[in-house]
């Protein structure tokens, strides 16, 4: 019992509003402070954590008895890493925010400050509904965002990016209802948390249906093919520093539920759907990288590269296999961690192509911004999950779970491999290499921008020469959110 | 002769129980007399203060009486004063107070002169203190008209706007054939049933004498449930809400808005989960549907809508959809959530029309979303607030309606009417679009809905000469609007007071599962 | 020091200088950039040299060292460490590779002297150097596979150096691509051996293997079929060869290096350190040992017609490549080996001698333009030849010994690999005339303007075009440099050249029939457990398989002496009289053209159509349009029900309550 976690949670949104009513210089500060001591905390999280000692930092307490809604938040393997993503992914990206030009600064930087709170409370929520709860706020800050600071058809994106990922988690909160209420025994007291839950299976066959609208929520927030609809509004008209956020962080919100509450509360439910959830994540990996190399848009490149990426994750996860799992966890810390500094950078390469973002327009950049290249060149590399690189250890882990029992779908996947290879080169040489493009006048990487992104730079090769940092510490809790899934070999093997 | 006199058995009266209707009752004509004087300070002050007075001391009263659980009603079984009553009368209190705040500078007061006015909105409220505790047929009738018959008179009380009068007129009409078809049901329920009280109706429900489903009964159950289905607006009678929303003087709609609503649950709850409560099987489809209907339609119509009076009008409707899912379960946890739904509807809508009012009367757009177009940077507070109205209303966290609605989805979940739950889902999801375009409006620039534009109209600023000073102008509004939007985020962050209270309105109806 | 941990001092040098040049490059003046990479890549030859003597030391049985670092990956059964892996093996190719990038950095010092991207360059070099070492010391297949990968990273790199010229670009993409298609298959390969043998560990799954697989065992089959792949795909072997003729796109160092000398030979590498899975799936092995001879001839065949000096070296770099590939899968590791080393010098000394008169052209790389620089660069055309002579198996060079002696073993085996020796002669045959054409047309004949200018001592400066597109070359990025060099004129370049002749010449004393083994008996320790361990020929069949080489070779040389010398109009005549082969050979058998119908194309179109008709109609148009239409008419519909006159509510109120009440009347019956 601790109140640790309360503090992290809450420290961004108190600065946020300390920094809403200071004046100018005063606020920047700040709203860098909140973010950097969550970072801070963060870090000594990591030094002290217990590996394989389960839930830690444990906060406990009734919130809304009536409902049996509980306060409940709590660190493990699932979930450290993700929220050092968002701590890191909101430092870089309030950094760049905060030493740039944003008109209204002050309701900027509250927005930020409360998104971080949100994604953080999502991450760390150990209650259902606690987790709706932030799951669903989160959308309020960046509705605010994308459509206040946003450019072009903004408020269209914004309304249709919200109503999108509404609709789905609103449906998944009558299914969490539903499952707290059918799992409450007779006469017992309902309760959310995910520990009772997982001790309260609910009947398989209402299993099925609410796997389904959980699984709703989180392809749509991922998103998985067909339910990306909001993405190439959202993408094209979001300010950078916010779109590195929803793109590397938010994403994987969704994802890590699967992990988090559909398979240890509900696994009959998550075996059922297991091949076709398979069927869409390995479809969203091809249909992703064939989207992706064929945009002329810098932004859509990613946009498209990021569904074939969630899609390798999801197909990790419901492998119901340890490497799986285990590669399917490492993989949204990695794509969070390239997918971050390389909106930065596509940042950077239209501030010096007048603010063109298509490939057509650009090229040539590297001869005049020799480090800004190298930086992207190793992002890029990364990305498309070069070995050596902690994403293909998180790629090879995601693999062999997928060959262990789904054969033909893992080989298919293997092909997004070199697709990935394809869409990255592509980006990374339309943008550096090849002849001067016509809107372009290069010039090197600004200070801000190298002192947001060389951080980030030096974790992806620090994570690639020791992965198993990460993986070491996940590992146990990882085979526990499995544990219960048993999965039965595709009949194709 | 003092023998005569003590040979007339006249019924025991307990004054105690009844002192908060005597409040209102004295008040009203207290209000009525003082409306009398010329003098403008009496009528724009100490009108209002006297009206004030009259309803702080019915809460005074109505806590002083509160007491929980089930009990025995008072006069001859005609009146129930429980805190199933008492809890609502609350609302319809609170609901008086700000109709007062918000009327300070309305013409309408003005207009219809301000003793009349005042006198009117406490008439209306003892009705519906009377409607809430009914306990027999008759009083129920009694309360219905003493509650509607006012609100007819408040809704023209804009005399030199056409509309005003129109809505006063469609209202009356409308009203009084709800009143007949409900009358019509009540007799019938009377003819099965051969009982006035609600206790002896539900015992005689379900005996052999009476079976659950027996037709004339049903019928009557069928026309009851209409004629309070106009009153809480439930499609398909719920077509006079936005005319007459629209009409009516704002200080009047958001009156009507909340506190009638709430009435007319009071009288579905009473009815329907106490007297036909055994009957609950056969009843309960029909009115699940209308539900459904009624949250389809609610938040479908209010969609094209550019008067925000309008689109509130219909998102009433929506509510009322969302409110009467927690009636169809007839279980004790759907009492206390549209209980609590009740109240915390009373948050977000006040705090909702309170900016309306303050908008309209200083733009040339009246209530046209126009009026609202960069909102946040003429006056923040007022922004703010309506921001968080509109959050609310969808259903975004941490807001009131967000546990609202968790607790109704809890609630048909619980009551095996998952299906239910689900269309308040996809009720919610349509009702973004409306909702979020209000917030974009106002903060996010100028920038064009498709939807057609409202003549602009000219206006008496109240104090304008910028947007500013018209934002300054009001200050009790703005107080209203903020102080309301700040209770929707402080319910949502800890909402057990609200649930606590929700629990002793539950407790007062005896045999709910 | 132990013979690891001078293994990990191998690849430590190379990074060291990787960082100092890539993190310092704005603080290093003039060519030290260049100076600390030669460094660097000496250090790593010493420290092999220290680990080659440590091993030495040990006893033959104990020659199989592995070190680990520290733990790399591990969940449930998937589990490596960073590992190195000290073995005849690892090091003789430590040797190889450190030896021979030395001397091709000491030539990059002065040879890329007046580049823009002078730093870079060396970085760039750095890292391929120590992703090769990795790769060739890695103890388990994840290690190896990030060597694999890395070094197709490097040569990526490299390929696209000049990264302004759009062809560059486009090979490097093409390299890239299929390099990682090879990458995926050994990792698919990885998994079929971890889910058998459940290790990655190369000795622990060699001692497994036989446990775990039937002879022949369908999956170890297709898992070889896999790891053949990844051979192929870094080796440049039919169908995956298209990427290395485009690769010389690169600065003639690096075609020299990574593309002649090192990398590309690493599936050759492979195959021989997987040598315990391909016996037990002899299948496998001979599939290899086909498409090895296959390449060897096609490539030949294209290499006659091709007139780019650098590509004509590239496809005959291919085509002996298909001589090792072979032999590594005929079991003649040890001839196989032999020949990457000897291929090493004498392929890394072409491309040198070639890069030098390609400096004396100024970037002009096509042989029609060259001709008579033999009084010009007289070094070069001595070093040139040399090469050409090794190449050729000209008798008694390093070539000679080494490629027959994989002939002798095909010749050896029996039944139908005879065929295989005999298409082997043909290649040889081939090989000795293209050898000398280049030889004959670039040197000989009349002196072209460069050549004279060069006589009269100054460097031509033509303005450079770039041959594929034949727009004007952009010299931003350095190309072709603002200066150029000829070995003639930078001390460094001879230094570099001069080794590697003499090594071309003498190369082979390590392994002559009857007379040394000093390779096959230092290799011993890695192959012992080969089955096919005494099936090695005997010295006679050796001897005669010499002579018959060394025949060849002269007949093939003095072929193209007839041709290009004697009769010079031999060469048109023949051309216009086979005009429809000639034009299938400089087509290179139409391999782009057929993938670019098979692949690219396609893929362009999957794209558009994804892009026009699933994104747009589906997924926008059916998903999102379909819900927000169905919300769109329900609104029109409440907007015309609300007409505001009375008498239609009144009407939808009498429809109502008439609903209702039936509704209830029919519950209640």
């Amino acid at each position: 019992m601790t109140i640790h976690l309360s503090i992290v949670l809450f420290l961004p949104l108190a600065c946020g509003l300390v920094a809403a009513r200071l004046p100018g210089r005063a606020a920047r500060s700040a709203v860098l402070a909140g973010p950097l001591a969550v970072l801070a905390y963060v870090i000594v999280m990591l030094v002290d954590f217990e590996t394989g000692g389960g839930l830690q930092w444990v906060t406990n307490d009734e919130w809304i008895s009536e409902l049996g809604i509980s306060y409940k938040l709590g660190v493990d393997g699932l979930n450290l890493f993700l929220i050092a993503l968002t701590a890191i992914g909101w430092v870089a990206c309030t950094f760049v925010a905060a030493f740039s030009v944003v008109d209204r600064p002050r309701q900027f930087f509250f927005h930020l400050a409360l998104a971080e709170t949100a994604v953080l409370g999502a991450f760390m929520a150990q209650d259902l509904a606690l987790f709706i709860v932030f799951f669903d706020l989160m959308l309020v800050p960046f509705y605010f965002l994308i459509g206040g600071w946003g450019t072009g058809e903004r408020v269209r994106a914004t309304t249709k990016f919200v109503i999108y990922t509404l609709s789905g988690s609103l449906l998944m909160m009558a299914a969490a209802i539903a499952l707290g209420v059918l799992a409450t025994p007779d006469g017992g007291e309902i309760s959310f948390a995910l520990s009772d839950l997982a001790n309260r299976p609910v009947a398989a066959g209402s299993q099925h249906w609410i796997v389904l609208l959980f699984a709703l929520a989180f392809f749509v927030k991922a998103p998985l093919f067909p339910l990306h609809g909001w993405i190439p509004e959202t993408y094209r008209s979001t300010s950078i520093p916010v779109l590195a956020l929803l793109s590397g962080v938010l994403s994987k919100v969704g994802v890590y539920g699967f992990l988090r509450i559909v398979l240890p509360v509900m696994p009959d439910g998550a075996e059922y759907w297991q091949e076709l959830f398979i069927i869409l994540a390995v479809f969203s990996i091809l249909y992703g990288s064939i989207l992706a190399f064929s945009q002329d848009n810098v932004r859509l490149v990613l946009a498209y590269s990021s569904i074939a990426q969630l899609g390798f994750v999801v197909l990790g996860i419901f492998a119901f296999e340890e490497k799986g799992a285990q590669g399917a966890l490492f993989q949204m810390l990695n794509h969070g961690l390239v997918t971050v500094p390389l909106f930065l950078i596509l940042g950077v390469i239209a501030a010096r192509a007048r603010g063109s973002e298509s490939l057509s327009e650009l090229g040539g950049m590297a001869f005049r911004a020799p480090v800004l290249a190298g930086l992207f060149l190793v992002i890029a590399l990364a990305t498309l999950a070069m070995p050596g690189s902690s994403n293909f250890v998180g790629e090879i882990l995601i693999l062999f779970g997928a060959f262990e029992n789904q054969l033909v779908y893992g080989l298919v996947a293997a092909v997004g491999v070199v697709l990935a290879a394809v869409y990255m080169i592509r980006l990374f040489q339309g943008t550096m290499h090849g002849r001067v493009g016509p809107a372009v006048e290069s010039r090197e990487i600004d200070r801000v921008n190298l002192a947001a992104i060389a951080p980030l730079v030096a974790v992806i090769v620090a994570l690639g020469v020791y992965p198993h940092f990460v993986v070491d510490r996940t590992e146990s809790d990882t085979s526990q959110a499995i544990a219960k899934t048993h999965a039965e070999v595709s009949v194709i093997k | 002769m003092s023998t005569l006199i003590a040979q007339i058995q006249a019924p025991h009266i307990d004054y105690k129980e009844l002192s908060p209707l005597f409040a209102l009752a004295g008040g009203s004509v207290i209000v009525l007399m003082v409306g009398l004087l010329r003098s403008r300070f009496v009528r724009t002050v100490a009108v209002p203060a006297l009206t004030a007075v009259a309803l702080f001391t019915a809460i005074g009263l109505t806590i002083w009486i509160w007491e929980p659980g089930n009990r025995e009603p008072i006069l001859e079984g005609a009146l129930g004063v429980d805190t199933l009553s008492l809890g609502l009368s609350m609302l319809f209190y609170v609901a008086g107070l700000v109709t007062i705040v918000l009327s300070l500078r309305s013409t309408a007061a003005e207009q219809a002169g301000h003793g009349e006015y005042h006198s009117l909105l406490l008439g209306s409220i003892a009705g519906m203190v009377v409607l809430a505790g009914a306990e027999s047929l008759m009083t129920l009738f009694i309360g219905f008209e003493l509650l509607s018959i006012p609100l007819y008179v408040l809704c023209a009380t804009h005399l030199h706007r056409r509309t005003s009068l129109e809505a006063g007129l469609k209202y009356l009409v409308v009203g009084s054939v709800g009143s007949a078809t409900l009358l019509y049901g009540l007799a019938l329920v009377y003819g099965a049933t051969g009982a006035l009280e609600f206790s002896e109706i539900s015992r005689a429900i379900g005996t052999d004498a009476v079976s659950s489903s027996d037709p004339l009964l049903l019928t009557g159950i069928a026309l009851c449930a209409t004629g309070l289905a106009f009153k809480a607006s439930v499609a398909p009678f719920h077509q006079w809400t936005p005319d007459v929303y629209q009409g009516a003087p704002t200080p009047i709609t958001t009156f009507m808005a909340v506190a009638t609503k709430a009435a007319a649950f009071a009288v579905f709850i009473r009815l329907f989960d106490h007297a036909f409560g055994l009957s609950q099987l056969d009843w309960g489809p029909a009115l699940a549907v209308l539900a459904a209907v009624t949250i389809v339609i609610g938040n479908v119509g209010a969609i094209p809508q550019r008067s925000l009076k309008r689109m509130l009008a219909w998102s009433s409707v929506a509510q009322a959809g969302y409110m009467l899912a927690g009636v169809v379960v007839g279980t004790e946890l759907g009492v206390r959530a549209t209980a609590f739904y009740l109240a915390v509807y009373l948050l977000m809508n006040v705090a909702a029309f309170a900016v309306v009012i303050a908008r309209e009367r200083v733009s040339e757009h009246g209530d046209d979303l126009r009026s609202f177009e960069n909102l946040f940077t003429i006056s923040p507070w007022l922004a703010g607030a309506m921001t968080l109205a509109m959050l609310s209303l969808a259903g975004f966290p941490p807001t009131a309606g967000f546990i609202g609605k968790f607790y109704l989805i809890d609630a048909s979940v619980g009551g095996d009417y998952t299906w239910l739950g689900i269309a308040i889902v996809i009720g919610s999801v349509i009702s973004l679009v409306y909702y979020l375009r209000v917030i974009a409006v106002m903060f996010m620039g100028r920038y064009e809905v498709e939807l057609p534009t409202i003549p602009p109209r000219r206006v008496r600023p109240v104090a304008g000469w910028s947007p500013e000073a018209d934002a300054r102008a009001q200050p009790e509004v703005l107080a209203v609007a903020v102080l309301f939007a700040a209770l929707t985020i402080a319910v949502g962050v800890w909402p057990e007071p609200l649930f606590d209270a929700a629990r002793d309105v539950s407790s007062a109806l005896p045999g709910l599962h | 020091m132990s013979a690891t941990s001078y293994g990990w001092l191998v690849l430590a040098f190379p990074v060291a200088g990787m960082l100092i040049i890539s993190l310092g490059w704005r603080l290093l003046p003039g060519r030290l950039p260049g100076w600390i990479g030669t460094a660097a890549i000496f250090l790593a030859f010493l420290a092999s040299i220290g680990a080659l003597v440590d091993l030495l030391d040990h006893p033959e049985e104990e020659r199989q060292l592995v070190d680990s670092a520290w733990t790399y990956a591990a969940t449930a059964d998937f589990s490596a460490d960073l590992a190195i892996l000290v073995d005849p093996l690892s090091v003789f190719m430590c040797l190889v590779v450190s030896g021979v990038s030395f001397l091709i950095h000491l030539y990059s010092v002065a040879y890329m002297g007046g580049d823009r991207g002078y730093a870079r360059y060396f970085a760039y070099l750095n890292f391929f150097v120590f992703s090769m070492l990795l790769l060739v010391l890695a103890a388990n297949f994840l290690i190896l596979i990030i060597g694999w990968a890395f070094v197709g990273a490097a040569s990526y790199l490299l390929i696209s150096y000049w990264y302004q010229r759009e062809t560059a670009v486009r090979a490097g993409i093409k390299a890239f691509v299929i390099n990682v298609i090879g990458d995926v298959a050994l990792v698919v390969a990885t998994f079929l051996i971890l889910d058998h043998v459940s290790s990655l560990d190369f000795l622990t799954v060699f001692e497994g293997a036989d446990r775990a697989f039937g002879d022949n065992d369908g999956t170890l089959i297709a898992a070889c079929l896999l790891l053949l792949v990844g051979a192929f795909a870094k080796s440049a072997q039919l169908p995956l060869h298209t990427w290395l003729p485009d690769a010389m796109e690169g600065p003639t160092p690096v075609s020299a290096l990574i593309h002649a000398a090192t990398m590309v030979t690493a599936g050759v590498y492979l195959i021989a350190r997987m040598h315990p899975l391909f016996e037990l799936a002899p299948t496998a092995a001979d599939v290899g040992a086909i498409i090895g001879c296959a390449t060897l001839l096609f490539a030949g065949t294209v290499a006659l017609a091709v007139t780019d000096l650098k590509r004509v070296i590239a496809y005959s770099t291919i085509s002996q490549i298909g001589y090792m590939v072979m032999g590594a899968s005929i079991a003649a590791y040890g001839a196989g080996l032999f020949h990457l080393m000897t291929h090493a010098f004498f392929k890394a000394l072409l491309f040198m001698a070639a890069g030098s008169v390609i400096g004396a052209m100024a970037g002009i790389q096509d042989m029609d333009r060259m001709g008579g620089f033999r009084r010009a660069m007289p070094f070069t055309f001595i070093t040139f030849t040399v090469g050409a002579l090794a190449l050729a198996g000209f008798p008694l060079t390093a070539g000679f010994f080494s490629k027959d002696e994989i002939i002798a073993y095909a010749i050896n085996r029996g039944d139908w690999y005879v065929a295989l020796a005999m298409l082997g002669y043909v290649g040889a045959f081939l090989t000795a005339f293209y050898a000398f054409r280049m030889v004959f047309r670039v040197f000989l004949g009349e002196a072209v303007p460069e050549a004279r200018e060069l006589e009269q001592g100054h460097l031509a400066h033509g303005e450079p075009m770039n041959p594929m597109t034949g727009e004007p070359e952009d010299t931003d990025v350095g190309f072709p440099g603002p200066e150029h060099h000829v070995a003639e004129r930078a001390w460094s370049m001879k230094a570099a050249m001069g080794p590697l002749a003499l090594l071309s010449i003498v190369g082979g004393v390590v392994a002559i029939p009857g007379i040394s083994d000093i390779l096959e008996k230092f290799l011993e320790p890695t192959f012992e457990d080969s089955r096919f361990h005494d099936t090695a020929p005997t010295t006679g069949a050796e001897v005669w398989g010499l002579v018959a080489g060394g025949v060849i070779s002269i007949l093939g040389i003095g072929l193209a002496w007839w041709v290009y010398v004697r009769e010079p109009g031999t060469a048109t005549r023949l051309r216009e009289r086979f005009a429809w082969l000639h034009r299938f050979l400089v087509n290179k058998w139409y391999f782009d053209e057929l993938y670019e119908a098979m692949f690219v194309r396609p893929a362009a179109t999957i794209g558009g159509f994804s892009r026009r008709v699933i994104e747009t109609e589906f997924v926008q148009g059916t998903i999102v349009g379909g819900a927000t239409g169905i919300v769109r008419v329900g609104t029109s519909v409440a907007r015309a029900v609300q007409t505001g006159y009375l008498r239609l509510y009144a009407l939808f109120l009498l429809l109502g309550v008439a609903a209702l009440t039936l509704y209830f009347l029919i519950t209640s019956s």
